[in-house]
């Protein structure tokens, strides 16, 4: 065994396989949406180095100081869930949703294609949407009530951390559409074969 | 049969049938949802039946949806990925594969043993699976082939002490197995250190006994160098920054300073420091690892959201009924509704991972195993080694796919399932070990609360 | 007459003593009673919603009913913990004075109907145990600085006393007390607590349980769908839930004694909280009902109907009851 593979950090990603968005495609609405999910996705990882730096505060407050704050013990689930669910579009965007391989691979990418389109539209579609229709209400109220946590010296505003529920339900399908203008642009389309960058 | 029960079975079907499209599984377990809750209103319309979930039943998942934002517990889960993410940038396992091979270079399978405690200390410092199997494929698995290793041997190995991870404590997925089912985390915890480092010390012995009974399919290196007490001393220095790791999450759990999540937090900032000692940490870094969290975090969360729609409509359709009263009509004794369980995952596992499988199936079997009396965290354990063959059951085997994917263009297919199917048999071993002797689990645990 | 086919869910396991048994055999009346038109099915906690969306479920519809501790509202409608128990708030025969013959049912019908829920008295038992402690409560001093999980306005309480407050999830509850994460927390009955092991995590259990005397639980019902029934339907549930809370009532003060008895023969030593710190206590109760009704409306009214009961009640205790320690 020699040093050399402490020259560089290993590629761990195994390879793309299947339709991924390096084949698709660009359309004009897909740019914009896409430039935004990314911008969006970028930005909201960096919460998870705050949920970390909120979580250490919290640890040496309570074992160094023994002051325990409700507040910051709260701020952690507000953090992650605004985490998850803004990288949920982001995730899209960047095909990390999980999926099975097997036959996939064996299809040719127009199968692929149609495959991803009628899954967008019968599946992604009407579950996002019918969670998205039912979020909004659910912050509404929260706004109306005026609700906050019941916890003693909890965070006051709950709507605003429940608002993190349609936005990123909103981006998904925002990133879905966008990804179903590409399909249609390569099923339909046939003389752009290739992604334009 | 009624048509409750019949949609019940039909959503399974559809789900199963339906990922193998290549959809992403989360949207498929979602649209299969309300696929059927559309079904099950038209046959409340016409067929005179009276299931009652209609979309605003539905819509409950959105309150459950919640339920998992306010997850204190689940904070934990990106935290551990964060971590995972960051140790793979921090140089540590290079280092470990560097000097802990060559402590073990002159024996026979000695790489694949210096694999296996490499994959040990990996998954007890974090546990990403995806990211360990890549790493000591990429690593190792080059090098055993240039020692003439039997691939099957090479590949088998990195793939089974990848997987370790997932099991070894911190895990996601003994998080989510917590959350599910309204235990506490460092039970479990604690209740997977023993069957998890018996795995271990099991793939060890394998690869001794293999390797001594055929000296030709594990060779030592000639080229090894004789251990010194440089080689020695320098194995030892290579396992501080890990094992400082382990104290610090595994230790502040155990040792009641931390929660999880914070454990988690506080694990996610060693692995920060250690890539800044390691003089690895740069603004690339951190935006790497922070972009990978996010991805990783999303895919397990995607699947959260979707199954927790497709587990209330399932419950709507008394699936949940339908499948306790089987559990419970089985023949066999309580011993043997576990084993038909074990084997009904066992099976599951080719075709799901364990994501969909703690979130859908668990929390169906938990209440018929908690009536039939048994110790629950001894059953989420043996659950929990079950599933972890999952990822070595083609053709869903996550940890085939990381390997696959890095491997040499020579490992083909069927060398990786060849090289698994051994791995797989000695997991099922220590599975039936468990379930034998129960004190495996409950024992650690057990010392939790005996102090007053 | 229709049949009424509703889903429930409820906030307790249904093999929690008196806390979460007591809802299935109302709906088994029910069936029993009305020879199976009135089908409520039962869903044990969590199986549907998280069980601190019972209410926001029902509220919109999306059940038809509830049966929880409304308390866990607090959040959204302040006034609800004083429907479900008040720090050095009424006994539990008070409450059921006040509940049906002073304001009580009045003012949660109005307040809750504002929401869309008709609440229905349901259960009602006695005090839970001051809590489970590893640090011994000698005098304020030991609250300053105490590492405690303690829910709701009595923690809000301990926390203008200086206590660290938590509120750790459940599961977490076991391994924080005993791994000293926390000192103390409170949790049920003494029936409960027994049934879920505290005492072999906490060495003191203390008593009396001054963050609620008394302890009540409803059945909530969408509104939509309690006004569609007809007045026979809601008799009977009425009638059942009557009867309900008198059970319940019965079975929570049946086999407290034996489950202390039981807890202390392995070990756990029982505790009164000194006079002073109770005396204390009950000042901050003072400012914290106080603050929380100038910030509510709602609040203010339901307060202000309780003390006055309790002030007219307190004649009555004093004089017709023998003194406690009698
Ligand atoms: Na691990
Ligand atoms: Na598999």
């Amino acid at each position: 065994m020699n040093a050399s593979f402490e020259a560089t950090a290993p590629e761990l990603e195994p390879a793309q396989q299947g339709l991924s968005r390096e084949v698709l495609p660009h359309t004009p609405v897909s740019r914009i949406i896409d430039g935004l999910i990314q911008r969006i996705g970028e930005f909201s990882a960096w919460l998870w180095p705050l949920l970390m730096l909120v979580i250490i505060v919290n640890v040496v407050s309570r074992y160094v100081f023994s002051q325990g704050f409700i507040e910051l013990e709260e701020l952690q689930w507000h953090i992650y869930s605004a985490g998850f669910l803004i990288a949920l579009s982001y995730a899209l965007l960047r095909d990390s949703h999980v999926r099975v391989d097997l036959f996939r691979e064996r299809f040719s990418f127009r199968t692929q294609a149609w495959v991803e389109l009628g899954g967008m539209l019968l599946l992604l579609g009407p579950f996002i949407g019918l969670l998205l229709y039912y979020s909004i209400p659910y912050v509404i109220d929260s706004w109306d009530m005026n609700e906050a946590s019941s916890a003693p010296g909890g965070l006051s505003h709950r709507w605003i951390i429940k608002s993190a529920l349609p936005l990123g339900l909103g981006l998904l399908l925002l990133a879905a559409l966008s990804r179903l203008t590409r399909l249609l642009a390569f099923l339909f389309a046939s003389e752009v074969r290739h992604a334009d960058q | 049969m009624p048509i409750n029960e019949m949609l019940a079975i039909g959503m399974f079907a559809a789900f199963i049938l339906l990922i193998f499209t290549g959809f992403p599984i989360a949207w498929a377990l979602g649209g299969v949802a309300i696929a059927f809750t559309g079904l099950a209103m038209l046959s409340d319309n016409y067929l005179d039946t009276f299931i009652a979930i209609d979309w605003s039943y539905t819509s409950l998942a959105i309150d459950r949806i919640w339920g998992t934002m306010s997850s204190w517990v689940l904070v934990a889960i990106p935290m551990f990925v964060f971590m995972g993410q960051m140790l793979d940038r921090s140089g540590m396992a290079e280092k470990l594969m560097l000097n802990v091979s060559r402590l073990f270079g002159r024996l026979n399978g000695g790489t694949a043993i210096a694999v296996v405690i490499i994959g040990l200390l990996l998954a007890a410092s974090t546990g990403i699976v995806g990211a360990s199997v890549a790493l000591l494929t990429l690593l190792a698995v080059p090098v055993m082939l240039k020692r003439e290793y039997q691939p099957e041997l090479a590949v088998g190995t990195v793939c089974a002490v990848g997987t370790l991870g997932i099991l070894m404590p911190p895990s996601i997925m003994l998080v989510m197995m917590a959350d599910q089912l309204a235990m506490s985390v460092g039970d479990l915890f604690m209740g997977a250190v023993f069957p998890s480092a018996l795995l271990g010390v099991v793939f060890v012995l394998y690869i001794v006994v293999r390797g001594w009974m055929r000296p030709d399919i594990a060779p030592a290196g000639d080229d090894a160098e004789p251990v010194s007490l440089g080689i020695i001393l320098d194995a030892l220095k290579s396992i501080l920054p890990p094992a400082f790791l382990i104290l610090a999450v595994l230790g502040s759990i155990f040792a009641g300073i931390a929660t999880p999540t914070e454990a988690s937090g506080v694990g996610a900032f060693g692995a920060t420091l250690l890539a800044l000692a390691n003089k690895r940490l740069n603004l690339q870094v951190m935006r790497e690892v922070c972009r990978e969290t996010s991805l990783t975090t999303a895919f397990i969360f995607a699947l959260l959201i979707g199954a927790t729609a497709f587990s209330l409509v399932l419950r709507g359709l008394g699936g949940d009924e339908m499948i306790a009263d089987a559990l419970h009509g089985l023949p066999f004794g309580p011993h043997g509704v576990v084993i038909c369980i074990l084997l009904l995952t066992f099976l599951l596992g080719f075709v799901l991972d364990w994501i969909e499988i703690t979130l859908i199936i668990l929390p169906l079997v938990a209440p018929v195993i908690h009536a039939l009396g048994f110790d629950i965290v001894w059953f989420t354990v043996l659950f929990a080694v079950c599933l972890q063959t999952s990822f070595l059951t083609p053709p869903v085997g996550f940890s085939l796919f990381y390997c696959k994917g890095v491997a040499p263009p020579s490992i083909g297919v069927k060398t990786l399932y060849k090289g698994v199917a051994p791995f797989i048999l000695l997991q099922a071993t220590v599975l039936a070990i468990i379930f034998l002797w129960p004190d495996l689990v409950t024992w650690l645990p057990a010392q939790a609360y005996s102090g007053q | 007459a229709d049949k009424i086919r509703w889903k429930m869910q409820a906030a307790y396991g249904s093999n929690l003593p008196a806390l979460g048994d007591t809802i299935p055999g109302v709906l088994d009346d029910l069936r029993e009673a009305t020879d199976n038109r009135i089908i409520i099915k039962h869903f044990e906690p969590n199986k549907l919603v998280p069980t601190l969306n019972i209410t926001d479920a029902v509220r919109t519809g999306k059940l038809e009913a509830g049966y929880t501790w409304i308390g866990y509202d607090q959040g959204k409608i302040p006034s609800s913990t004083l429907f479900s128990a008040v720090p050095f708030g009424m006994e539990p025969w008070e409450y059921m004075a006040w509940w049906y013959d002073g304001d009580g049912q009045k003012l949660a019908e109005e307040i809750y109907e504002k929401n869309n829920v008709h609440p229905v008295l349901c259960g009602l038992t006695g005090p839970e145990t001051g809590g489970w402690f590893n640090k011994e409560i000698k005098s304020l001093d030991d609250i300053d600085g105490l590492k405690i999980r303690y829910a709701g306005i009595g923690g809000r309480i301990l926390q203008e006393l200086g206590a660290s407050v938590t509120v750790l999830p459940g599961g977490e509850i076991f391994q924080a007390l005993e791994k000293g994460a926390i000192d103390a927390s409170e949790f049920s009955l003494p029936t409960v607590d027994q049934k879920l092991g505290f005492y072999e995590v906490a060495k003191y259990n203390y008593f009396p349980g001054w963050h609620q005397p008394f302890a009540a639980f409803h059945l909530i019902v969408n509104k939509d769908k309690w006004d569609a029934i007809s007045d026979a339907d809601k008799t009977m549930i009425n009638l059942a839930c009557q009867a309900s809370v008198t059970r319940n009532l019965a079975s929570a003060e049946a086999y407290q004694g034996k489950a202390i008895e039981f807890m202390k023969s392995k070990g756990a030593e029982t505790r009164e909280l000194p006079e002073p710190v109770l005396r204390e206590l009950q000042e901050v109760t003072k400012k914290v009902l106080k603050k929380e009704a100038d910030q509510d409306e709602d609040f203010a009214r339901v307060l202000k109907s309780q003390q006055a009961f309790q002030a007219q009640y307190q004649e009555w205790q004093d004089l017709g009851y023998l003194p406690r320690d009698f």
